[in-house]
């Protein structure tokens, strides 16, 4: 089991080594073989950890496998250790899976960029990064894996640094992901202080005889750095300019695994959560208020790529949601699904990108359907898979989220509500998007790239990828059937911390039903209302301008973060610069010299090459030399 | 009798030693500071034999006086006629500095003296008629102080090598001379 | 000893010293300098006999061999450069040979 794990962290670690150590000694296809292997070499060592994890009893599917004490201060300990649970080896899987078949993908998206070898690099320090994470056996771990995402995620965005808009967008990501950093280091600071270690199962225990306030303000900690990596309200506003770096990066982090991060950490750290109720309801109540808001910004939006992160972002907001109200299970559940059909979409976005040579505006597309049939019927599953139709994947994990809320009282309801709410946002643009992109007549555009099908949609290494999500999007979510069949939540049991099932919530067997009815009508609602406005055009758009600004300039959030921070910030560091580096920090400097300058210059003067003066000076010299001497004795 | 004697000598000899040597700093003319100097030696002489060190009063006449000053006047004699006003050019406070230091030094030396060696200085050790005589000095030379000989007398022969050295003409300034005195 | 005791003559000597150290600081002419350090050399030797007759010991007549030796030496060698500078035909002014000048 622990074998298995080291595997899967290594794997990719090495393989980043070995291309950068390589350079260009080694062609760019073998850097991308070597990448693309070795996160499968991961996949590997996560499959044999599942398997051996499933041949155990529900008790010993824990293990916690040390390398050795990586920091020792005091009594406090924290050790290079790897935490191998069914948690762990859930997210093993996905992010080692999904993570090798973008790889892979990407082979034939970036074959002919020259810096192919920087690319395949980043993405396994990226895969090395993400499985540490998950993997981490204590906090302190988990932050240096959460880090270094955030470095990968900085790298890969801005991959095409020649673009200042890609720059910006990277530079975005970072500092914002460093404010949930900080928050995050502040919480560890907390709990190193008031509990004496990192570990998870000591820092729970500890947790459980601490002050409400102590608790509330790790817990707090902890949710920032989560809202900060996943993308919610407030601190969404990279996400859509994440869009800048190439549509796999796109898919595998801004999609599949990285924005996800915060909802394993809010499961991992559930005993804190559990134990400060008002922010796991805060949690809850920001995963709602980003899924409307999301949702509604994707309304307008016109590149491909941004429709698809703004879902990200709403899908995400169902995951907290749900991990919020203590559905932990279905909180994960929806993230595996998720990971199955969202990488699916980027990645028949990507095929559409790559035949259309970089076009990613919706509106010089149309009528894709004639030219790229398959990708159609992928982008399709995809798109039901999203909006929650059975038997798709997203159904079944969805609807359970969604059951989960209607069983947690009042709070809960209201929280119901905005679910429902978005599940007919959900529908309206994955749909609006299909019929714009596909449907039609073919544009202007799609008639000049039509090259038939002789080069077919796409090399075999994109296309193979899609085929097999396309075919995990749909049985992705056959694992659990609200009501009948658990063997997911049965997994993932024994990581509940005292109590024998995850869970917070049972919803009954009326409330799943009842959902599932609300929220597949209302999301069929949203299909329909987008056929009639974008796909027979029967219907036409409600103008009101005001609102389609606000909704265009993403509820002028970006205004508002510039206004209360970015330009007083560079007033501030105007001023400073102006009063306190130029005049005393560089006055100080060159006062030095200055007055250096002026001392060797007066003390020139005493080379007067006057025989007589250096006489006068010796013998002064040893008229005072002898006085001190006398009084000296 | 005698004591009035030595006495005496020894205050003509002060008196001779110390006003030739104000001598020499204040004559204009080289030639005569170089001849007070002489005189200087000589008073200087006398009080060597008054302190017991005869064979030191017969060098410094015979090499102090009779070579080395018989050098310098030949160098004079060959230099020509240079006066020049003791105190004239250069910074004038130097002058005034010069003095201070050299009167801050004689202050210096007689306080020092009188605090080290001041009650010390009235027992004299009592010396045979030998003291300070050829023999015994020659026989220290050669025994205690060899080393002090033999060093001097490299001394001796570097100055003499520099002396050369430093005299030495090249073809072209001899050539530059005769033109010059030909003109 | 009859005659004056070992202080006077330490005195003469130290007046000397003064005197030969005033006119190395104050005249122009680099023989009268030469001059005046043969002063403040003959002082000094002056001194060392004076302590030779205190102690009874010869080391201090030895010295002042010595330092005669030295003397002539250094006399030699700085007459050498004065006859040099002259017959560079530079002024023998202390003041105007200037070339160390900072």
């Amino acid at each position: 089991m622990t074998a298995g794990a080291w595997l899967c962290l290594l794997a990719p670690l090495c393989g980043a080594l070995l291309i950068t150590a390589l350079g260009e000694s080694i062609s760019r296809r073998t850097a991308a073989w070597i990448s693309t292997l070795s996160v499968f070499a991961a996949f590997a060592g996560a499959l044999i950890a599942f398997v051996d994890m499933l041949g155990r009893g529900h008790e010993e599917r824990e293990a916690v496998t040390t390398a050795w004490t990586w920091l020792a201060a005091g009594e406090f300990h924290a050790g290079l250790s790897l935490l191998v649970d069914p948690l762990s080896v859930t997210m093993m899987l996905i992010v080692s899976g999904v993570g090798g078949l973008i790889v892979l993908y990407s082979i034939g998206y970036m074959d002919g960029d020259p810096e192919e070898r920087r690319y395949f690099a980043y993405m396994s320090l990226f895969v090395f990064s993400m499985l540490m994470l998950v993997e981490a056996g204590n906090f302190l771990l988990l932050l240096v894996g959460w880090g270094l995402v955030g470095l990968a995620s900085y790298l890969l965005i801005g991959f095409w640094h020649e673009r200042p808009s890609a720059v910006a967008a990277a530079k975005k990501a970072f500092v914002m992901n460093a404010f949930g950093d900080a928050a995050m280091a502040l919480a560890f600071f907390v709990l190193i202080w008031q509990t004496g270690t990192l570990d998870f199962a000591a820092a729970f225990e500890g947790a459980g005889g601490l002050s409400q306030t102590f608790v509330d303000l790790v817990a707090l900690g902890l949710l920032a750095g989560a809202v900060a990596k996943s993308a919610q309200i407030p601190l969404h506003t990279w996400l859509p300019d994440a869009m800048e770096g190439p549509t796999p990066v796109s898919a595998l982090i801004h999609a599949a695994t990285m924005v996800t991060a915060g909802v394993y950490l809010i499961v991992r750290a559930h005993p804190i959560f559990e134990l400060a109720p008002s922010i796991a309801d805060l949690a809850a109540g920001l995963g709602a208020i980003t899924l409307l808001v999301a949702g509604v910004i994707a309304l307008v939006q016109t590149d491909i790529k941004r429709v698809i992160a703004y879902s990200t972002m709403s899908q995400i907001g169902y995951m907290f949601l749900g991990a919020g109200l203590g559905a932990y299970g279905n909180g994960m559940f929806h993230l595996m699904t998720h990971a199955f059909f969202k990488a699916l979409l980027f990645m028949a976005a990507g095929l559409v990108i790559h035949h259309l040579a970089n076009e990613q505006d919706i509106r010089r597309m149309g009528g894709l359907r004639q030219a790229m049939p398959r990708t159609y019927i992928a982008f399709l599953i995809g798109s039901l898979a999203l909006v929650g139709i059975p038997p798709l994947s997203g159904f079944f994990s969805k609807d359970s989220i969604l059951a989960s809320a209607l069983a947690s009282g009042g709070y809960g309801r209201l929280l119901f509500a905005a679910g429902l709410a978005g599940a007919l946002l959900t529908g309206l643009y994955t749909f609006r998007l299909l019929f714009i992109v596909f449907l039609g007549e073919p544009s202007a555009l799609v008639r000049e790239h039509d090259h038939g099908s002789a080069h077919g949609e796409g090399p075999w290494t994109m296309t193979v990828p899609v085929a097999v999500l396309t075919v995990l999007a749909v049985v992705g979510g056959w694992v659990q059937v609200a009501g009948i069949w658990h063997p997911f939540g049965e997994w993932l049991d024994p990581i509940a911390v005292g109590r024998e099932h995850l869970a917070l919530v049972e919803p009954t067997v009326t409330q799943d039903y009842v959902t599932s009815v609300l929220a597949v009508g209302l999301g069929a609602v949203g299909i329909a209302v987008a056929w009639m406005i974008y796909g027979s055009r029967k219907w036409s758009v409600p103008r009101v301008p005001s609102v389609q600004r606000t909704l265009e300039h993403k509820l002028w959030f970006d205004e508002l973060y510039d206004a209360v921070f970015y330009n007083p910030g560079e007033r501030i560091s105007g001023l400073l610069r102006r009063g306190v580096e130029e005049p005393l920090i560089g006055g100080s400097i060159e006062g030095v010299t200055l007055g250096a300058r002026e001392a060797a210059g007066a003390l020139g003067e005493a080379q007067t090459g006057y025989l007589r003066t250096y006489a006068l000076a010796i013998a002064a010299a040893v008229a005072v030399l002898v006085v001190v001497f006398i009084t000296v004795q | 009798m005698a004591d009035v004697l030595v006495w005496a000598i020894w205050i003509l000899a002060a008196a001779g030693c110390l006003g030739s040597g104000l001598a020499v700093i204040t004559f204009t003319n080289p030639f005569f500071s170089a001849l007070a100097l002489i005189a200087n030696l000589g008073s200087l002489a006398v009080l060597f034999l008054l302190a017991s060190a005869e064979f030191l009063a017969a060098a410094q006449v015979l090499v102090y006086a009779g070579a080395v000053m018989v050098m310098f006047l030949f160098v004079i004699a060959y230099l020509g006629d240079r006066r020049e006003a003791p105190l004239a050019g250069g910074p004038s406070w130097i002058s005034l500095a010069a003095l201070v230091a050299a009167a801050a030094l004689l202050v210096e030396i007689v306080v020092v003296i009188g605090l080290k060696a001041g009650d010390a200085l009235a027992d004299e050790a009592s010396v045979d008629a030998s003291f300070g005589s050829p023999g015994e000095i020659g026989r220290l030379f050669l025994t205690d102080h060899l080393l002090a000989f033999e060093i001097t007398s490299i001394v001796l022969l570097i100055a003499a090598v520099g002396g050369v050295v430093l005299g030495t003409r090249s073809e072209a300034e001899d050539e530059e001379e005769l033109a010059r005195a030909r003109a | 000893m009859r005659g004056p005791d070992v202080s006077w003559y330490l005195i003469v000597s130290a007046i000397l010293f003064s005197i030969g150290a005033a006119g190395v600081l104050l005249r122009r002419s680099p023989l009268i300098v030469l001059l005046s350090l043969e002063i403040m050399l003959n002082s000094a030797n002056l001194a060392l006999i004076s302590f030779a007759r205190l102690h009874g010991n010869h080391d201090g007549q030895i010295f002042a061999l010595a330092v005669m030796a030295v003397a002539a030496s250094e006399v030699v060698v700085g007459l050498g450069l004065i006859v040099a500078i002259a017959r560079k035909h530079l002024d023998l002014d202390v003041d105007r040979l200037r070339v160390l000048r900072g």
